[in-house]
């Protein structure tokens, strides 16, 4: 370091390091430190928007000339369960990625919360076998399938998100509460389409954000 | 201010490579040494050489952790690394004219609990 030009470091690996290189360096690792620890890359994010609008759209289309209300039929069943396995495997190998060789309290609290949202879209899911079977009249029947899970997995996320002060994670759940709610002045049949519409329409919000994250730069921007 | 006044142990390429990979975690998280080889795409003696002077320095702590025959090293930033890179930063900017901010980010994007 002793013999450099002023402004010029002579790098202990080679060559001399200028500080605009330094900046844009800086910059570069910074992203590709933030691409690698981050699961919810912005192409997940897109093809979970495609997921909802193709899954609650063709819900939507099931249900909409049904009288009375009988729910969802027909082959956007297996459609929905396909695609949701396609979002399971593809979080779960992004959150692998993401998280490999990492340790510590923030991990820990990360993968505990990742389970506890699974656990708690399940259990809102699940709750509609027990309003099948105690023959809930059409109006709650339908509503509750197409939009009291996403409600109540909205205000989990928001309020645990905000614990821990993760605000963009926390607008995006206090959106999705919002969609459902309005999902609820649609009807039954109404309420898929809304959610569909409303869906996409956050997970595009959340993969822009994403995306921009990703190209943040440290010194620069 | 003078490219002089820049900290001379992270004004190195492969160390600023080093510091800037591990202040995108989470204050308090590591990383093991094979995941930081292989993002940083150095050789194991490199890596060695450039974490020890960090480490001499108190700007990263390591830890050396057995499981089973396996041994398994895991690196973290401590907050004397990571107030030196903020400085690092904020100095790098004013060189470059450039807006005098808060520095390193306080929360690193995978802080986030969510994804």
């Amino acid at each position: 370091m002793m013999d450099h030009a002023p402004g010029f470091a002579a790098a202990d690996d080679g060559g001399t390091f200028d500080p605009r290189q330094a900046a844009a360096l800086l910059d570069q690792s910074a992203a590709q430190a933030r691409r690698a620890f981050t699961p919810g890359t912005p192409a997940l994010f897109a093809f979970r928007a495609v997921l909802v609008l193709v899954v609650f759209g063709g819900c939507w289309l099931s249900v909409r000339g049904q009288h009375p209300y009988a729910g969802p039929t027909g082959a956007v069943l297996p459609v929905a369960f396909a695609l949701v396995a396609v979002n399971v495997g593809w979080s779960a190998w992004a959150i692998r990625r993401a998280g490999a060789g990492v340790s510590g309290p923030h991990q820990r609290a990360r993968l505990t919360w990742i389970s506890a949202m699974g656990v708690v879209l399940i259990v809102a899911y699940a709750f509609s076998g027990p309003l099948f079977h105690g023959r809930a009249g059409n109006p709650l029947w339908g509503l509750y399938q197409a939009s009291a899970p996403m409600l109540v997995v909205g205000l989990v996320g928001a309020v645990t998100a905000s614990f821990a002060r993760d605000r963009s994670a926390a607008g995006a759940f206090l959106l999705i509460v919002v969609v459902a709610v309005a999902a609820g002045f649609a009807g039954p049949a109404g309420a898929w389409l809304v959610m569909g519409i409303g869906l996409c329409a956050v997970c595009l919000v959340v993969a822009a954000d994403a995306a921009s994250r990703r190209h943040r730069g440290v010194v620069g921007s | 201010m003078t490219a002089d006044e820049l900290d001379p142990l992270i004004h190195v390429p492969t160390r600023l490579k080093i510091v800037v990979t591990l202040a995108e975690l989470p204050d308090g998280d590591a990383v093991s040494f094979t995941r930081l080889q292989d993002m940083l795409g150095l050789t194991p003696g490199n890596l060695i050489i450039q974490l020890r002077k960090l480490e001499e320095a108190g700007y990263l702590a390591s830890e050396k952790t057995r499981s089973g025959s396996a041994q398994k090293t895991t690196v973290a930033l401590t907050r004397t690394g990571r107030a030196a890179l903020g400085a690092y930063t904020r100095a790098l900017r004013n060189l470059l004219g450039g807006l005098d901010e808060d520095g390193w980010a306080a929360e690193p994007d995978s802080s986030r609990v969510a994804f």
